[in-house]
């Protein structure tokens, strides 16, 4: 089990109620486990703002782990251990 | 369908006034056209290869304005408020079309048009009006010097109606400022200088009131459609937060990825970022929320400074003035953001350009290239927002450095020199928007390849940054930078609003742009059929280019992209190298079909598109 720091901005942000939260995570102790921690933790409002209902999966979109830009879905087996800290950068478009 | 016209959602006719001979006709949309370039931007292209001559000066009498619809617009699909200004561009020197939402463009077609066609130049500042099927020409020398939302507010007055819907230019269109926006209401064509095209034909505006409504072949169809596409617009995640935060949901999330430009893109990280965020924007200056037509994203913030050096009232900031403004001139204050987005308004210029081209002049203050003697004793020291508010005030103005400001950075600094060159951060002559290409291959090709040069709207850094593909990888982009173009092209020409993204793309054009299209106009296109349209509207487009002597030469990035890792943040040492670029370059034409050593079609892409036509300009 690891106790894993999570950032989040803008409607991520609300639901969250804190731009930075912990969460414990694991097993798996990885990108996976925190990001199945999380819905755990804050259910349906997260849901509704990370999982697209015509897939049923979780939009994809850039983490920041311990200051490395990887991906929620091709990086989804990094290991992440107690102390860390994952940034969810919102799925992005428009502008 | 309306005029008998063959195809649903379209009125079947355009309207055309020729300026110079004070003529107004109107003449029939052609069939075979609206089939293989649908509208919008594709229909425009096709229009506009016929009728611009080859390398005439944008600015002069030659150059034709034309405003475009498309099909969905007036509907009720979600996201249809848009609609095209397109002509040969002042800063570019090509075909440029500059995409506008709000509610003009539906009602254009409500007067029964499908778009307006402007030509030849007034011998005095006219303004038109377009009242259904009575369309004036009318005296605007009382209107010239005003800002667009005052001569807006005359011509209601002038009119006696306060629901007619009205695109204006500024100040900077009339003098000819390449950067000149049209403000449509409250909305802008921002891009390319279609309100300096505007203000050469001595046009200050056009007010339109139509009446009537737009035909569909199958009611029930659309509005089952409209429900399924409203639901994914309700719930889909990457569409979630415009409504709370507007397009600056996104700053501190950005900053965070170290992908939010930074004091003229010398970094991507910045300390400010709080102070300038959706989060304090919402907190701080926003009043209200506003959407465009037949829009549930509903995007538009209306923010309200109340008073202080900063008192104004804006529909915005949107990212780009956040960027622009706020992180590229390292100025953390919002509300010093709200202000400078007025002041760009009331002159009319597009407000990515002049941003750039302060932060231009700010790293040539910085690098001692320019002293207070240059600068009319500004302080243009990065932060400086009291300077950074002169500056683009005297950009308007075209005074002191303005003037020079108001060329554009590309001509600027082959005026100035001294190594300014590489603070220009730009492709044939547009400055670049909010969206990084460094750590991004894919988006670096289309920037590059795009007929816009610095517009994310001709690709999207989306599928890269949000890691539907590996970001590291270069095989594969160049045909992913295509199959982006592709379904932004479509978008264009439907008209529907990009923010819309995760539903019309984000890889390729998905089935539910082709079901809007086909519920809308009859047709039954499959996704095969809606890409080759798109690949032809993109090669015309690319035709356009070539006969005024673009090559592969233009597809380039700024100097700082191809030498200048970014220097901290997540992303530290992400870079476009010109090796790294020419090999996706070659990818991209490889793809297209495109001769390599050119960058332009080929004879056979164009026989296998219907463009044989352009084979003798071209190849």
């Amino acid at each position: 089990m690891a106790t894993v720091k999570v950032k989040g901005f803008s409607v991520i942000r609300d639901v969250l109620g804190a731009s930075l939260v912990e969460v414990e995570v694991g097993p798996p102790e990885t990108v996976k486990g925190t990001l199945d921690a999380l819905l755990r933790t804050y259910g349906e409002p997260l849901r509704k703002v990370l999982v697209d209902p015509a897939t049923g999966e979780m939009t994809p979109f850039l983490l920041v782990l311990n200051g490395e830009a990887i991906s929620s879905t091709l990086d989804t087996d990094r290991p992440v251990k107690t102390g860390d800290e994952i940034t969810l950068i919102f799925p992005i478009g428009g502008g | 369908m309306t005029n008998g016209f063959k195809y649903g959602g379209y009125k079947g006719q355009l309207l055309r006034v020729n300026l110079t001979k004070k003529g107004v006709t109107k003449e029939p949309l052609r069939e075979d056209w609206a089939r293989d370039f649908v509208g919008g931007v594709g229909y425009s292209a096709r229009l506009l290869y016929e009728e611009i001559p080859a390398k005439i000066d944008a600015l002069g009498p030659q150059n034709t304005l034309f405003f475009m619809t498309g099909p969905v617009n007036g509907t009720m699909i979600p996201a249809a408020s848009r609609s095209t200004a397109c002509a040969k561009s002042p800063l570019t020197g090509s075909f440029f079309h500059s995409i506008f939402g709000g509610f003009w463009g539906p009602e254009l077609k409500f007067a029964g048009y499908d778009g307006l066609i402007v030509e030849g130049k007034a011998d005095k500042p006219v303004y038109l009006w377009i009242d259904d099927d009575r369309v004036e020409i009318r005296s605007a020398e009382h209107l010239w010097g005003k800002n667009p939302f005052k001569a807006q507010e005359i011509i209601r007055q002038e009119i006696g109606d306060e629901n007619i819907h009205i695109a204006t230019i500024g100040e900077a269109g009339e003098k000819g400022i390449p950067y000149a926006i049209i403000l449509l209401d409250i909305r802008a064509a921002g891009r390319g200088g279609m309100g300096a095209v505007m203000g050469s034909k001595n046009l200050k505006a056009i007010a339109v009131r139509g009446t009537g409504t737009v035909s569909v072949p199958n009611m029930l169809r659309v509005y089952n459609t409209t429900v399924r596409l409203n639901e994914l617009v309700a719930t889909n995640p990457a569409v979630k937060g415009l409504s709370d935060y507007g397009t600056p949901r996104n700053v501190l999330s950005m900053n965070a990825a170290g992908i939010l430009p930074t004091r003229n893109w010398q970094t991507e990280v910045f300390k400010g970022a709080e102070g300038i965020s959706g989060e304090t924007m919402k907190e701080q200056v926003v009043k209200a929320h506003r959407a465009c037509f037949a829009c549930s994203i509903n995007c538009t913030k209306y923010s309200v400074v109340p008073g202080g050096k900063y008192k104004s009232i804006i529909n915005g900031p949107d990212y780009e003035t956040i960027y622009g403004f706020g992180s590229i001139c390292e100025v953390d204050d919002i509300k010093a953001l709200c202000k400078v987005d007025e002041v760009c308004d009331e002159y009319g210029i597009d407000l990515i350009q002049a941003s750039m081209s302060v932060a231009w002049a700010m790293e040539c203050y910085q690098k001692g290239i320019f002293t207070k003697a240059d600068t009319g004793g500004l302080d243009l020291t990065w932060g400086n927002a009291d300077a950074m508010i002169h500056l683009t005030e005297m950009i308007g103005k075209q005074q002191g450095l303005g003037a020079l400001l108001a060329k554009g950075t590309r001509e600027a600094a082959k005026i100035i020199g001294k190594g300014s060159e590489r603070f220009v951060i730009s492709n044939k002559g547009v400055d670049w928007p909010g969206h990084t290409c460094r750590p991004f291959p894919g988006a670096a090709v289309g920037y590059a390849t795009g007929p816009r040069g610095g517009s994310h709207h001709d690709i999207r850094p989306t599928p890269e940054k949000a890691g539907l593909v590996d970001r590291k990888v270069l095989e594969g982009k160049g045909g992913m930078a295509a199959e982006v173009n592709h379904w932004l092209m479509l978008a264009d020409s439907a008209v529907v609003c990009h923010l819309g993204e995760p539903i019309w793309g984000p890889m390729k054009i998905s089935d539910n742009l082709v079901e809007a299209l086909n519920a809308v106009t009859g047709w039954e296109l499959d996704y095969a059929q809606a890409r080759k349209i798109a690949e032809r509207q993109w090669n015309m487009i690319r035709c356009f280019a070539a006969r005024e002597g673009f090559t592969r030469n233009e597809d380039t990035l700024p100097i700082r992209f191809m030498e200048e890792p970014v220097p901290e943040g997540p992303m530290k040492g992400a870079l476009i190298s010109k090796e790294t670029l020419e090999g996706l370059k070659d990818q991209y034409y490889e793809y297209r079909g495109w001769d390599k050593k050119t960058g332009n079609p080929s004879k056979a892409k164009l026989a296998e598109l219907g463009l044989e036509f352009a084979a003798k300009d071209v190849c």
